[in-house]
């Protein structure tokens, strides 16, 4: 039983005191509708707001009345908030209308009349490539990014190899489905744009509506609330624009919160791909290997796609590859734009990646899991980019994958299959922040600009950086959060970066605390604190002294001695001459896991179900023993939903056919088998004490273990996610 | 449509109210007319049991209930679970068991299982009362804490 203390957040959440997004309202306010577009793709002829307008209370504003209301601004030239021309996806907001209720708001924005023409609506990435090579690609309008990278005489290595293997995979467009929709309040006060919402990103809501609404940063203010969820999908402006400019017009307060069936439509999440996996192999060992994706990144604007670039490091890696070509586009479509989903695309690599390499061992007559083992990186390696591979226990995580699932073969009944994946990630820690401590003579607070999202990322492992870096108990130290115009800047919650890379910053923060202690002592002897009697007291050598009696008039007023830290984190290199086209990224950091999957397939309707789990993660440090395990089992869980039914899907003229919980399929609490957690140690990364990231890793591997595991089970090589009873079927020959 | 008054017990508390449309669902009441924004507002259509409140202790989705077919109901919300002995102990539970993360869901979880224990009794097996459970959307924990604070408070409670 992890949590024998319970987490700092508990009680607000257990009485339903906690106000998230969702739950906020001020005086006087008006709530918000977004009126969509009909159709995916169209020319706007005309949106007309009288019939809205003409509704008692209502307030409406489109395009023609963004400059006068941001005072003349253009916002950004390249993202107008609502569009001029064209509609590039259905249900794209062109309009929004704020009245006293919500249904007289939803009735208005029924109201306005919306006038397109259409265009071609692009809904399908292989309607724009059908083939690869991808002769039209060259200057394609529907390219927003393409790269291309190789190393080595890969054709003389495909000609002599003893094996070669080519295969065509294909993934699927999986939501965040946070349980608490998108939501928001916002209030204009003079030239200040206030908004509270439910974000992972306050600092980055900050820039982003900045850039929007063309207005200097410091003239927007954004204060977090508790957040629903996250994902990735709170973590950029979405619907905080539209709400400041109907505050703006209304001169009242505006919540805009979304219904769960927009949540889905207007969502930026994970896009299909389809990806040609080519492996040349000798004597057991991987010769070279060539790497096609086609990424369907939907709205995404042009040079603004980080997918592609680093999505296919993670279709060659973790595995030692000195041969290689990679090609990648990023393919626009009339859809929402690609957005990050809990380790953005990573899921769906592992899958192709995993569900490929096992393939072609078993064509090469070679031992899938041994073959696999034998290629991973270790610390020392080179990555196929030219990176050196930090600290990295993915190799060591494997090895006790291996032999817990040989225990399980054993154990297990003769038709139950078991798959072992590994999955690698690097965490956003290179993504700076500053931390500020404030010691009382009582308490050290850690004041913050991010909101806890739930993984325990601020209120645990933060706290837990404070407390170990100040030598003070747990229960001394709290969060204190403010709003972006008071916090220290921080990047946000993304990334699996708080803990390691805001827990860096902390654990400086203490350094300069301690410094400054020391000084105030006049001790020239390491500084520690002590709690006596319930006051903190600070000891060096043969000093020392109260906080109470170290600290100034001006600090006893005003909540104690300050200290700040920063940190920005640093990448490797990687060797450009490899690159041809496009970008590539290097890796901040090298994190891991290696998971083990036992399944049941039912042999008349290919139905899966997964009866046992074992996840062996390197997290360098575990920085909070509670949290981190239950960030693996929900992590966990949420890849068991892409593995096994999660798909959002698109008809041909770009409607999310499946917009809603009955026909998206979440996993439930009769869906979930036991699942083992346990953290590889040693393997030591940049954040405090050693610590790595850890949102994310946990999802990455559960697909492909998942679909090895049916392998093991039925024979059945299913190469499309996710792996529903009809694709398993069809794989078993039963359709 | 028409606005007519309503009278319900909340938390113990009788609350008249004034005006309220026939068509005006419960979770709405609750959240915008009494201001007890405990209760959580997520997908708004029976799927995800975010919105669970007790109504004459039968947990009741009140997203898909019209305040006026309970006219005259006690309700309970998750502020009233605090006074309510067996919601402490679920509350307890789910602390203990580390059972939350974002927590939106985590009320509507509460809730049901209270409901679930007023109605199959306090000694329901932790089979039972999971198979029961299953309605309740959770996207942060994977379930498994959920289960282990269900687990840990029929262990205790027995």
């Amino acid at each position: 039983m992890s949590g024998s203390r319970p987490r700092p957040d508990a009680a607000a959440k257990l009485t339903g005191s906690a106000v998230y997004g969702m739950d906020l309202e001020a005086p006087g306010m008006l709530w918000a509708a977004l009126v969509p577009s009909p159709i995916a793709h169209g020319r706007l002829r005309s949106v007309d707001l009288a019939p809205a307008r003409a509704l008692a209370g209502v307030v409406a504003v489109g395009a023609a009345e963004v400059a006068s209301l941001l005072s003349g601004s253009k916002g950004d030239p390249e993202r107008p908030i609502f569009p001029l021309e064209t509609v590039v996806f259905r249900n794209q907001p062109v309009a929004a209308v704020a009245a006293p209720t919500l249904e007289l708001a939803r009735q208005a924005a029924r109201a306005v009349r919306v006038e397109v023409d259409p265009l071609p609506i692009v809904a399908d990435l292989e309607d724009v490539f059908p083939v690869w090579p991808a002769a039209n690609a060259e200057g394609s309008p529907f390219v927003a990014a393409h790269v291309r990278a190789r190393s080595g005489d890969v054709e003389e290595a495909f000609r002599t190899a003893e094996t070669v293997v080519r295969e065509t995979y294909r993934t699927s467009s999986v939501h965040q489905v946070a349980i608490e929709p998108h939501a928001c309040l916002a209030e204009v006060d003079g030239d200040v744009w206030r908004v509270r919402s439910s974000t992972q990103t306050p600092f980055g809501l900050r820039e982003d509506i900045a850039s929007l609404l063309g207005v200097p940063e410091e003239k927007v203010v954004v204060e977090g609330t508790w957040v629903g969820g996250g994902f990735g999908g709170k973590n950029s402006a979405l619907l905080e624009p539209y709400a400041l400019l109907l505050a703006k017009a209304s001169g009242r307060p505006v919540k805009l919160a979304l219904g769960y069936r927009e949540e889905f439509l207007l969502g930026r999440t994970t896009l299909p791909s389809v990806i040609r996996m080519e492996s040349a192999v000798t004597k057991g060992a991987i010769v070279a290997r060539r790497v096609r994706l086609l990424l369907d990144v939907g709205t995404s604007l042009p040079g603004r796609d980080f997918a592609t670039g680093y999505s296919i490091g993670f279709l060659l890696g973790p595995y030692r590859t000195p041969t290689f070509e990679v090609e990648g586009y990023a393919v626009m479509t009339n859809k929402p734009a690609f957005g990050a989903h809990r380790a953005p695309f990573a899921p769906q690599c592992a899958f192709v990646l995993e569900s490929h390499l096992d393939h072609v061992a078993r064509e090469a007559g070679l031992d899938p899991i041994a073959f696999r083992a034998a290629h991973l990186w270790k610390e020392g390696d080179t990555t196929p980019m030219g990176q050196k591979v930090g600290p990295f226990g993915l190799a060591t995580a494997f090895e006790k994958a291996r032999s817990t699932a040989a225990r399980w073969r054993a154990e297990a009944r003769p038709d139950a299959g078991v798959g072992v994946a590994a999955g690698f990630w690097s965490t956003g820690t290179g993504a700076g922040g500053e931390a500020r401590l404030r010691l009382s003579p009582s308490e050290l607070t850690v004041v913050q600009g991010e909101r806890e999202i739930g993984s325990g990322s601020v209120l645990a492992g933060v706290a837990a950086v404070a407390a170990r870096a100040t030598g003070l108990p747990r229960d001394r130290v709290t969060v204190a959060y403010e709003d972006t115009a008071h916090a220290p800047f921080d990047s946000g919650v993304f990334g699996s970066r708080t803990t390691a890379a805001l827990g860096r910053a902390t654990e400086e923060a203490a350094r300069a605390l301690f410094e400054d202690l020391g000084k105030r002592l006049e001790s020239p002897s390491p500084v520690r604190l002590e709690v006596r009697h319930g006051e903190i007291v600070a000891v060096a050598g043969a000093k020392e002294s109260t906080i109470r009696e170290l600290s100034t008039e001006e600090e006893r007023r005003t909540g104690g001695i300050v200290a700040v830290g920063k940190h920005y984190g640093k990448s490797g290199t990687i060797d450009e001459s490899k690159v041809e086209a496009g970008t590539f990224y290097p890796y901040t950091d090298f994190t891991g896991a290696a998971h083990v999957a036992e399944v049941w397939v039912d042999r008349e309707t290919g139905t899966v179900r997964v009866t046992r789990y074992a996840a062996f993660h390197d997290i360098g440090t575990v920085v909070d023993s509670a949290t981190a395990p239950a960030q693996v089992e929900g992590g966990v869980v949420m890849g068991l939903g892409t593995a096994l039914t999660e798909e959002a899907i698109w008809s041909d003229e770009g409607r999310l056919l499946n917009a809603g919980l009955l026909d998206y399929r979440l996993p439930t609490l009769g869906s979930v088998p036991p699942i083992e957690v346990t953290f590889v140690e040693g393997f030591l990364g940049a954040g405090p004490f050693g610590a790595k990231g850890l949102g994310e890793p946990p999802i990455i591997p559960v697909a492909a273990a998942v679909a090895l595991a049916v392998r093991d089970a039925t024979g059945a090589h299913v190469t499309e996610l996710p792996l529903s009873s009809e694709r398993v079927a069809r794989a078993l020959k039963l359709l | 449509m028409t606005n007519r008054p309503l009278s319900l017990t909340v938390n113990g508390k009788v609350r008249p109210l004034d005006g309220v449309p026939e068509s005006e669902r419960l979770l709405d009441t609750i959240r915008w007319r009494l201001g007890l924004r405990g209760t959580k507002e997520g997908c708004r259509s029976g799927e995800c049991g975010a919105c669970t409140v007790l109504v004459d202790g039968v947990s009741t989705l009140s997203c898909l209930t019209l305040s006026h077919e309970v006219d005259g109901s006690s309700l309970t919300t998750i502020e009233g679970m605090a006074d309510d002995p067996v919601g402490h102990e679920v509350e307890e539970a789910f602390a203990r068991a580390g059972a939350l993360q974002c927590g939106y869901c985590t009320p509507g979880f509460v809730i049901a299982l209270v409901g679930l224990l007023n109605e199959r009794g306090r000694s329901a097996s932790v089979d039972e009362l999971l198979a029961d459970l299953g309605g309740n959307l959770c996207r942060c924990t994977g379930y498994l804490s959920i289960a282990r604070a269900v687990a840990l408070l029929q262990k205790e409670g027995r």
